[in-house]
């Protein structure tokens, strides 16, 4: 049933962000790539509405994304996927949806 | 079988060609009778609204090819009701009848189908 997400513009500057936090599902996930990771700054309120997403929701980010925009301090739920790992989640769910 | 697929489109008509892409992609899969869905979320209901003037932009009219999605078999048509209510848009005042959906509704719409996109 489940839904990965696949999130790529900043919320600084954009509402999909927004928009999908409103229609997760238990068992969906959201991938953070591009200038998503931003939503992970530390103090931001994009960070707290990251952070208050029920655990039944999984997040990943692309480490790559995170690295180049010297993003650390990344909250302990945050899993970071390498591209091999993009794939893979791609394939474990049952479908995904780019908010192009 | 073929396979369902929900088209989410939030940009407005006047964003550019992405609302119409949107548009081309759910006509061009009705007239090969696949299974799909449309869902008006954002800004994407401001496509919704009846008597705009395109022609005022040189550009043509979106809500006759709205007006074409039964032709074309798609019956599927949600809209978020949030998205609705925050741009004060009443649901009478709308070209098209859609079905309006809360939040949590949204979610269970899109793991209803095969594939989506968002546009």
């Amino acid at each position: 049933m489940a839904t990965l997400h696949l999130l790529s513009h900043s919320p600084f500057s954009d509402g999909r962000l927004a928009s999908c936090l409103r229609l997760l599902c238990a068992g969906d996930a959201l991938l953070l790539c591009g200038d998503s990771v931003y939503a992970l700054q530390s103090g931001s309120d994009h960070r707290k509405a990251l952070e208050s997403i029920p655990d039944s929701v999984a997040l990943y980010a692309l480490d790559e994304d995170l690295a180049a925009r010297r993003l650390d301090a990344l909250p302990a739920r945050l899993l970071p996927v390498d591209y091999a790992g993009f794939v893979e989640l791609c394939c474990r769910y049952e479908r995904t949806n780019s908010w192009l | 079988m073929a396979r369902s697929m929900l088209v989410i489109t939030r940009q407005s008509p006047w964003s550019g060609p992405t609302a119409r892409e949107a548009l081309d992609i759910v006509l061009a899969g009705g007239a090969f009778d696949l299974p799909l869905g449309l869902l008006f979320l954002d800004d994407g209901v401001f496509q919704l609204m009846s008597g705009q003037h395109a022609a005022r932009l040189q550009q043509k009219d979106l809500t006759a090819n709205l007006q074409a999605l039964p032709m074309f078999g798609i019956e599927s048509v949600f809209a978020s009701r949030r998205s609705l209510s925050e741009r004060r848009l009443d649901e009478a005042s709308l070209a098209l009848p859609v079905e309006l959906l809360d939040d949590a509704e949204l979610g269970s719409l899109i793991n209803r189908y095969d594939q989506v996109i968002t546009l």
